[in-house]
Formats: C-alpha cells, sequence, structure tokens
C-alpha cells in the first residue's frame, strides 16, 4: 500500500507536540499534588476550571460542524468528528458528575454560578476558546490537526502525569477513563491529516494552526496552573448588560 | 421500594436521562469511570417510583429496568405528562 500523503507531516507535528508535551505549566500543579496531596479547594479549582472549557467545546464544535458540507468529504470523517464530540461532552459529564460527587457543588446550577465554574469573557480560557472558534472557516484537515495534534498531545501527557500524582481513586478516574478517548482523538487526527492534507500549502496551513493552537492553550494552562495553586483570584464575571430591548 | 438500571443491551446512551436528572437535581444517573462511559444509575440517589423522569424522555423503550422485577420499564403515556 502506498504511503498516505500526509503521512510525514502527522508523524512531525506528533512528534513536535510531544517533545512539549511534558513542559507545560500543568507540570508546577503535579509537583504540588507530589509533594502536599490535592486539597478539596485546589480539586475543586482544578475541576472547575476543566468542566468550563469542556463546556465551549459544544461552542467550538458548533462553528466547525457549520463548515461541513454534504460530500466534501467522506462520512468516515464526519463519524469521526461526531464520535470526539459525544467524547468532549463525556468528558464534561465527568467533571460535572466529580463536582457533584464530591460535594464542591450541591446542584449543577450552583457548578455553573461558582467562581470555578463560571465563564469569564476576559480569561485565557476564552482567549483560547475562540482561538479554536476562529478555526471555524478553515479546512476541516487543518483545524483537526491544529487541535489533536496539538493541544490534545499535550494534554494527554500531563494528565497521564497528573494521574499518577492524584491519590484520590474518584479522581484519578475522572481522568484516568478519559485515555482511551483521548489517544483515539488523536489518532483519528493522525489519520485525516494523512489522507486529506495533500498540497504543500495545506501542510503550513496545519503548521500554522497547530502551532497557534498549542500557544493559546499553553496560556489557558498557564491561567489554569496559577488559579489550581492559589497563586491569582478568578476574575469577577463582568456585569450583565442588557442589550436588547 | 423499587429502583431501576439501564439495559445496556438496549439503551442507545442518548442521554437525554442525565440531562433530565442534572435538570431536577436528582443527579442520580451518571457517567461510569471506565473506558466505556457507559450510564449508570446511583441507587442511592434515584427517588424513582417518585421520580419517573428518566422514562419520560428516553427514547429507547424497553432500555431502564426495574432492578427487582427486571421488567422493562415504557415510557409513561403522554397524557401523564403532558398539561391538559
Amino acid at each position: 500500500m502506498p504511503d498516505l500523503p500526509g503521512k510525514a507531516l502527522a508523524r512531525e507535528l506528533i512528534e513536535k507536540s510531544r517533545s512539549e508535551s511534558r513542559a507545560t505549566p500543568v507540570e508546577e500543579v503535579i509537583q504540588a499534588i507530589c509533594g502536599d496531596g490535592l486539597d478539596d479547594g485546589a480539586a475543586h479549582r482544578l475541576i472547575g476550571r476543566l468542566w468550563t472549557l469542556e463546556r465551549m467545546f459544544y461552542y467550538i464544535y458548533g462553528g466547525w460542524g457549520q463548515g461541513l458540507e454534504i460530500n466534501d468529504f467522506p462520512p468516515s470523517i464526519k463519524y469521526l468528528f461526531s464520535k470526539q464530540i459525544v467524547d468532549e461532552s463525556t468528558h464534561e459529564m465527568l467533571y460535572l458528575d466529580a463536582l457533584l460527587r464530591k460535594g464542591f457543588a450541591a446542584t449543577q446550577k450552583d457548578a455553573f454560578r461558582h467562581p470555578s465554574g463560571c465563564f469569564v469573557m476576559d480569561s485565557a480560557l476564552a482567549y483560547y476558546v475562540f482561538s479554536l472558534r476562529n478555526l471555524a472557516t478553515y479546512p476541516h484537515p487543518i483545524r483537526i490537526a491544529a487541535l489533536n495534534l496539538g493541544p490534545k498531545v499535550l494534554e494527554l501527557a500531563w494528565m497521564e502525569g497528573l494521574t499518577k500524582a492524584i491519590a484520590d481513586p474518584d479522581l484519578k478516574g475522572v481522568f484516568e477513563s478519559q485515555f482511551v478517548e483521548n489517544r483515539s482523538h488523536i489518532n483519528m487526527g493522525r489519520r485525516i491529516v494523512e489522507e486529506f492534507v495533500t498540497k504543500p500549502v495545506e501542510a503550513e496551513l496545519c503548521r500554522w494552526a497547530c502551532a497557534v493552537a498549542k500557544r493559546d492553550y499553553g496560556r489557558f494552562l498557564g491561567e489554569l496552573s496559577a488559579f489550581v495553586l492559589g497563586h491569582e483570584a478568578p476574575a469577577p464575571p463582568a456585569p450583565r448588560r442588557q442589550v436588547t430591548d | 421500594m423499587p429502583s431501576l438500571e439501564i439495559d445496556h443491551e438496549r439503551c442507545t446512551e442518548c442521554r437525554m436521562c442525565y440531562i433530565v436528572c442534572r435538570e431536577i437535581d436528582i443527579n442520580a444517573v451518571y457517567v461510569a469511570l471506565e473506558p466505556l462511559h457507559r450510564i449508570e444509575i446511583d441507587l442511592q440517589k434515584c427517588t424513582y417510583p417518585g421520580c419517573t423522569a428518566c422514562l419520560m424522555y428516553c427514547p429507547a423503550e424497553g432500555s431502564i429496568v426495574e432492578v427487582e422485577s427486571g421488567r422493562s420499564m415504557v415510557p409513561p403515556p403522554p397524557e401523564a405528562w403532558q398539561e391538559a
């Protein structure tokens, strides 16, 4: 079987992301957990903030989905994308379950309102979300390369490190049970890039988009680590403003 | 007291039961912490037969089962929950 056109590019992007994967700001959180464990307050901040990000994937993928048309890609590509949407929804549910099970929030409504769980517009989290949403206007293989061969590789690596460090079996399970799906997202990304990124210009776009996504994800991880370790207080939510009659 | 469980042979994993259970703050339906991430019901939290909201929203008939009798539950007739 002849080599797929994007095989070298997929390998290059994965290897580059892997080489950066254990140098993210989450390492500071992992070190802190290895030293002093994870107290309830820090666990609440960690799970709450990750839950907020996962919720935003409905918004990101909603935009990406609008960029898919009938007959532009084989059904298998669309199936993989829908699988990824379901997986992301599962992870969102896992985080919310953990918040409720641990007693960090009494109800879903409380979890939404809490500073650890509410979406704040002026934040690195929002910046990363808008950065990914912005890829909606790019061809599907490029945005999948950006996310699945960039931040997803970093995420899997820090999540494995975090899982080893966490002692609480319940919290460990929240992260550990995501490994299979996260690995499959990376594999889906690899396959899509291998098969559908054929032109040099597309390869350059993949490299650029992947670097941008990782830069903005790194900014989010920096904010997350500072928040979890109590180095900075969460920004107060912006005041509500009536914009319609 | 009768209780419910999910029949994974029939369940389509649409997650409507999870969503409705969260919305009414019973929080008995949860995602299992294993790689398949199947939906389960926490019998300590489920208030069946006091609440039957998941049955009303479940689109896959027979996928929610009464534990004691093994009877596959069918969604209640629409008139049970539709406003007059």
